[in-house]
């Protein structure tokens, strides 16, 4: 008779890739389970719920847009998709950079209780902000109709965009999830974070508008070159740069195996640090 | 009361090797504070003092459980009873050794099942299953004979927030003894829940002893061990001390704690 499971120890801090990539696409029903559920527990089953997802993010970039009147005095319709669109994206990585950092240490009962690979934890909290972030497309698409903006092919990079954009929110999620095991008052950093990397980024301002002084900043920022792409191609109707996409997928798949590497090396002692 | 359908389950014969342990040793390292901080470990770090500790929790142990057989564990807080049943379950692999595991496994490490106290019971069940592996269909088809066996049908579509810590492990209880293990292993779970829930949960420990499951129960309740277990293994600081049938182990432990040492610890030191 042989042994349906062997635990051994593992190969230099590592769990056996193979067997745990198997039992993770094993488990994908759970990730589709905890979105659901997690966004029923948040009231986004609910139709007041659905507006709610839309609007918050409106209501957020009317008020940035406010402040954009207010000192620099541009009211142009392009600068407000601008806005829209960028912001829309950037909330969706900072939410899954928040709600990934919490993943492991809100598991905490069933890391003590299962064996199960400890990364589709935070891959299920980046899922639920991926959901959130579907609807607001909508009112995206609606916005450039509304406002008259150009409708090219080009609106279909958004779709490599958004999957690039994922991607980086998983990476980010299983870095912080990880990271939040060792430090539980990162969680305080983050607005702070999440706050200086909005300043960074092409959001509030328009990527022409940064002085060669600061131009650095986009070498340095991950999302300088994936949101500037994103507007160019959201508001401008125009095809990215491919320095920027080629920049953004390196910034994003270095990470993923960054953060892949360090979560794996260090999941074995969640049940005995949480 | 539900009970398990012998057309369900896999057939073990009684005696088959259920688990098998070869020269584990469990070693991590932890914080010594409970809730590590950035800011601590700073203040630590300029301050030039420790901040983790590696612990030894088990050293060279060998084991064997059979089929149709319950193994009791004991032994004194700290002795490494915990760690091995995680070691056991694939939660917390061996750093030296190899378990083997002719079964699938249930575990109660952990009192109260699941995920999110904001979630519902429902909710929780259904995660807690397709985490541990179970699908869809077979969490659907047990659903209800784990909501009635831990007798929480009006409030499991609460948040599992509202409930009492005795609901809690009725719950957690129901779904690791609901899905037919061949092997459960549970740790610290028979003692809690009300006098009806406890007898409900020994005569379920029973049944699946009668079916030839493979248990493996830690307890500090040594009047239980002696009642259902065949045999008995009694852990200190990590190491096996002593392995036998129930009433000579159970008798030597009593002996350890009423004197603070034994001739075999004595001895092994």
């Amino acid at each position: 008779m042989s042994a349906i499971d062997v635990y051994e120890p593992f190969n230099r801090g590592l769990p056996p890739l193979k067997k745990y990539a198997k039992q993770l696409f094993g488990r994908r029903a759970f990730i589709a389970e905890f979105a659901k559920s997690e966004l029923r527990r948040q009231n986004f089953g609910s139709p007041l719920g659905q507006i709610w997802l839309v609007l918050n993010p409106l209501l957020l970039s009317a008020v940035y847009f406010l402040l954009i009147i207010i000192i620099s005095g541009q009211t142009d319709s392009a600068r407000y998709a601008h806005l829209t669109a960028g912001l829309f994206a950037f909330y969706m990585i900072t939410n899954s950079i928040t709600a990934g950092a919490k993943s492991v240490t809100a598991g905490g009962r069933l890391i003590l209780n299962s064996a199960f690979p400890r990364i589709m934890l935070p891959i299920a909290a980046s899922v639920v902000e991926l959901f959130k972030f579907i609807p607001t497309l909508i009112v995206l698409f609606a916005i450039h109709i509304i406002l008259g903006l150009p409708i090219t092919f080009a609106l279909f990079w958004a779709i490599p965009l958004i999957f690039i954009f994922y991607i980086f929110s998983l990476a980010c999620a299983i870095l912080f999830s990880c990271i939040n095991v060792y430090f539980r008052d990162i969680q305080n950093l983050l607005p702070y974070l999440t706050r200086t990397l909005l300043y960074l980024s092409p959001v509030l301002y328009e990527s022409s508008a940064l002085t060669e002084k600061l131009s650095i900043l986009k070498t340095i920022n991950p999302l300088y070159p994936m949101l500037d792409s994103w507007s160019r191609v959201m508001v401008k109707g125009e095809l990215p740069f491919a320095a920027d996409v080629f920049q953004s997928l390196i910034w994003t798949l270095a990470l993923l195996a960054i953060s892949s590497y360090l979560f794996l090396s260090r999941e074995r002692e969640f049940a005995v640090r949480i | 009361m539900s009970s398990l359908s012998a057309s369900n389950l896999n057939s073990h014969n009684r005696g088959e090797v259920a688990v098998s342990i070869k020269n584990l040793n469990v070693v991590y390292k932890t914080t010594l504070e409970k809730r590590p901080t950035l800011k601590n470990r700073l203040l630590q770090f300029s301050s030039g003092k420790k901040q983790t500790r590696i612990v030894n929790a088990v050293q060279d142990f060998n084991l064997e459980v059979s089929y149709g057989s319950v193994l009791g564990v004991v032994g004194a807080n700290g002795a490494g009873k915990s760690t091995l049943m995680r070691s056991i379950s694939g939660i917390l692999p061996p750093t030296t050794g190899r378990i083997e595991l002719y079964g699938s496994v249930s575990t109660l490490l952990a009192l109260g099942v699941g995920f999110s106290q904001e979630m519902t019971g429902r909710d929780n069940v259904i995660l807690g299953g397709l985490a541990a592996g179970l699908s869809r269909a077979d969490i659907n088809n047990k659903f209800d004979e784990i909501v009635d066996f831990a007798e929480l049908r009006e409030v499991i579509d609460a948040p599992m927030r509202t409930y009492s810590s005795g609901m809690y492990a009725r719950l957690a209880f129901a779904v690791a003894v609901t899905v037919e293990p061949d092997i459960l292993i549970i740790d610290e779970a028979l003692s809690t829940g009300d006098a009806h829930f406890k007898m409900k949960s020994l005569n379920r420990v029973k049944e699946l002893r009668g079916h030839n499951r493979a248990l493996i129960l830690v307890s500090h309740a040594l009047a239980t061990i002696e009642e259902v277990c065949n045999e008995v293994i009694w852990l200190n600081k990590g190491k096996l001390i002593q392995k036998g049938d129930p009433v000579s182990v159970v008798a030597a432990y009593k002996k350890f704690l009423e004197v603070g040492s034994s001739p075999m610890i004595d001895e092994d030191v």
